[in-house]
């Protein structure tokens, strides 16, 4: 051992010298760094208390509650009034909004995929400046915290993850029989499926519909519809224009997508067509299906014994991929994504901005996702995977399908018109379904009707719009 | 003595003209108060709203470039537009067809029900309400409650399976070819009370003569239904049938909140398109030039309606006219 040789007059000039490096600007001195969280708070104060309104749907807006209350003691901001507003029928009112430069609402709730249009249209307030006064980072998993970005700037604050990942009916896929039968008929191991061929195969040989137990839980009504496509058309190495916006949904990968979206009618509900989450969760949870892609919070409620018959049969995991392109590509998607936007036209947006800063916190937002009733906000930040409170409303498998999925999701059209080339293609998906429209004929015709959207917008505003959307996209094809 | 009352009568003559006068300008001071209100509701919210759809319609506006007054100039382009797009045709087909469908079963039920009711009888009223509760219910709340009970294997079919005893599972509101009738079914559920209000009205003003004088001369009630009551009611009819088709047309709540305009494009009507183009497209301008098509083509059947009401209430007035002058003529 040996013996330092620190002087007693070195060691109080040493403290001294430290001390005043504490206070010198740009020094952060570690024993005092402010959390995130204590930082929001402080950037808060100095916008001056206020109680703020919002559109938001109420089921959304419960478990938020206790987290807001705590804002308010510590800021004086609080929630006044809120418009309780279902979050599909959001865009449409946040659009009547935009148009009459309404500051009815400071904040709104509503699909992330809708910033590009209301940015567009002149609504939103970028956030990025509250960010930074706060020392605020929108800390999601993998590159989520991209789909609250457009042009390079942020405008959204993620509340609820709502990623898609794979179901399994445990008990039937590790069931013995079936895996004689499925190996006797098809030469393969009955496992997890790892492409959509795969899913299909399981789904015919373990539904039994004399016993209400059909193949698929994934959704095909004319809202849903296309969701699903896109994880198939995405995973086919498609993509939904080219770099002079036009429309490219009519290629081979895009058939393939066709195909595998419209021969899952022979393993879904008769009634699938018109079906929409209110008539399928339950029939998830109450054990009717095989195997699906759905939104994470159902496993939320696949695993609250109190709501669910199939607590503890379920097996998650990455939603299915393709080998279409030549290389084994994964998509799951994202939509809605809900998150707290701001309208730029209110009086009350500084306040507004840092209450969604505050209840974006990974920390602050942890009850908010792993409430077991009120189970809309879904996990999306890095603290989320790591929660034991969240492990718990999910599973742990639940948790871990959730960060794998959320390393390859990908967005519908993050374009500005996000409405119109969603219920278009939906409209003729849906069709096709149904059989009033030739599967031919699909691709085609939303090409057409797609490419008349983009020149009723502007080809060039849609061209300067397609980076933000290529940034979204996924730069991994599987998950690490 | 003949000729002084002649004389007595040129007196009176002038002073009973004077008064009628007098009357003809107080009743019509009170149309103009009654009218002016309304003139100026029109005059100042309507009338607008009007010309900035006119406005809307005639210049091509992108939400997401700009404000609506740089708008540009189209001209009539955005009609030609709608007039030739095939889903605006195949929606205004689908709205004529629900409205036709769901006026005429309306208007059977509604009459059946209240040529039931418009004799009194014990514990009339208790079924009067249980008649009109329908039309009390909110269309949306109609909507949800009909889709819990018209799944494959909701309620409706369960019950049917059990009474006919054969398997009974059509697909409701997933079949696109049944989709429609099956809300033309819940409109006729929730608005037949309207045309049994209107219709037994009409029946109790009937007067009871022309119905005394048949029975006095034997006629069946088959007869009587049809040669006396029927014809009387004519007027009331068309009331009914107009009234109720212009509502149809309109229906929007219980489409939008069970289908959206699926499965496919199956119940996609005239307000469901409309809407789709306006708050989901945000094509404004289309959405305008679409409203005013609509517009016209229903100020086109409310003018048809108020012609067949007038020639009605004529030939009503005609034969009932003649009839009293008949009836005094042969009594004097």
């Amino acid at each position: 051992m040996t013996k330092s040789k620190i002087s007693r007059r070195t060691f109080v000039e040493g403290g001294v010298g430290l001390t005043v490096a504490n206070f010198l600007p740009g020094t952060t001195p570690l024993a005092f760094a402010a959390s995130m969280e204590e930082s929001t708070i402080a950037a808060a104060k100095t916008a001056g208390a206020a109680d703020v309104t919002g559109m938001i749907w109420s089921p959304y807006l419960v478990p938020m509650q206790p987290v807001i209350a705590d804002f308010k003691k510590a800021t004086g901001i609080g929630i006044g009034g809120v418009q309780d507003i279902s979050i599909f029928d959001a865009p449409q009112r946040a659009m009547a909004e935009a148009l009459s430069r309404s500051p009815q609402f400071d904040f709104i709730h509503i699909d992330s995929n809708m910033i590009p249009s209301l940015a567009s249209a002149g609504y939103l307030e970028p956030l990025d400046e509250y960010m930074k006064k706060a020392n605020f980072k929108i800390e999601a998993v993998a590159d989520y915290a991209n789909f609250m970005t457009y042009k390079g700037q942020t405008y959204g604050i993620p509340t609820d993850g709502n990623v898609h990942i794979q179901y399994v009916r445990k008990d039937l896929i590790e069931n013995s029989d079936n895996k004689k039968r499925f190996a006797d008929k098809h030469g393969k191991e009955l496992k997890f499926p790892e492409t959509w061929e795969d899913e299909f195969r399981i789904q015919q040989a373990l539904m039994d519909p004399a016993k209400d137990l059909y193949g698929s839980g994934s959704l095909r009504n004319r809202a849903n519809g296309p969701t699903w496509w896109y994880m198939m058309f995405y995973s086919a190495g498609g993509f939904t224009f080219d770099d002079d916006m036009n429309a490219t949904l009519n290629t081979p990968a895009g058939q393939y997508a066709l195909e595998i979206y419209l021969q899952e009618k022979k393993v879904a509900h008769p009634e699938s067509a018109g079906w929409g989450t209110p008539q399928m969760i339950p029939r998830i949870a109450q054990g009717h299906v095989v195997t699906c892609q759905y939104w994470d919070g159902t496993a939320k409620l696949n695993e609250n014994p109190a709501k669910s018959k199939t607590t503890g049969n379920w097996l998650y995991g990455l939603v299915p991929g393709s080998d279409f392109s030549g290389k084994r590509i994964h998509r799951s998607i994202s939509s809605p994504l809900a998150a707290i936007l701001i309208n730029k036209y209110s009086p009350r947006k500084a306040q507004a901005a840092y209450l969604a800063l505050w209840l974006g916190s990974g920390k602050n937002s942890i009850p908010i996702v792993s409430d077991p009733v009120n189970t809309f906000n879904d996990a999306w930040a890095k603290e989320h995977m790591k929660s034991e409170a969240v492990q718990k409303a999910y599973s742990p498998a639940g948790i871990k399908a959730i960060e794998a999925n959320f390393q390859v999701v990908a967005p519908p059209t993050y374009l500005t018109g996000f409405l119109e080339f969603q219920d278009t293609l939906g409209k003729n998906l849906s069709e096709a379904y149904v059989g009033q429209l030739p599967a031919k004929d699909v691709l085609k015709k939303t090409d057409e009707e797609w490419n008349a959207i983009v020149g009723r917008i502007g080809r060039t505003k849609l061209k300067a719009d397609l980076a933000s959307y290529k940034a979204v996209m996924p730069k991994r094809n599987v998950p690490v | 003595m003949s000729v002084a009352v002649v004389a007595a009568a040129d007196d009176v003559q002038p002073r009973l003209s004077m008064r009628e006068v007098s009357r003809r300008r107080a009743i019509k001071r009170f149309k103009w108060s009654i009218l002016s209100p309304l003139i100026a509701l029109m005059g100042f919210v309507l009338l607008p709203v009007l010309f900035l759809q006119l406005y809307f319609s005639l210049h091509q506006w992108t939400v997401y470039l700009g404000s609506w007054w740089d708008a540009d100039w189209v001209g009539l382009d955005l009609f030609k537009e709608v007039l030739t797009d095939p889903r605006f045709g195949w929606a205004a087909v689908r709205s004529l067809m629900f409205a036709t469908g769901s006026t005429i079963g309306c208007f059977l039920m509604g009459f059946a029900l209240a040529y039931l009711m418009y004799k009194p009888f014990r514990g009339q009223a208790l079924y009067y309400i249980i008649f009109i509760l329908p039309m009390l219910t909110v269309p949306v709340v109609v909507a949800y409650t009909a889709e819990m009970m018209l799944y494959q294997s909701g309620p409706i079919n369960d019950a049917i399976t059990r009474i006919i005893g054969i398997e009974f599972k059509p697909a409701w509101l997933t079949n696109p070819h049944i989709a429609l009738p099956t809300v033309m079914l819940l409109e006729i559920w929730n608005w037949t009370p309207f045309s049994f209000i209107i219709m037994l009205a009409g029946l109790s003003s009937i007067p009871k003569e022309p119905i005394e004088a048949a029975e006095i001369l034997g006629a069946s009630k088959w007869r009587i239904f049809w040669e006396v009551q029927i014809p009387l009611l004519r007027p009331v009819i068309f009331l009914a049938l107009i009234l109720r088709f212009l509502e149809a047309m309109a229906e929007f709540p219980k489409t939008w909140a069970l289908l959206q305009g699926g499965p496919g494009t199956a119940t996609e009507t005239l307000p469901v398109y409309i809407f789709i183009t306006t708050w989901q497209y945000f094509q404004i301008s289309k959405g305008a030039a679409m409203s005013y098509i609509v517009m016209v083509m229903m100020v086109v059947i409310v003018l048809i309606a108020i012609r067949i009401l007038r020639q009605e209430k004529q030939t009503l007035d005609t034969v009932y006219g003649n009839k009293a002058a008949g009836n005094s003529g042969s009594g004097s």
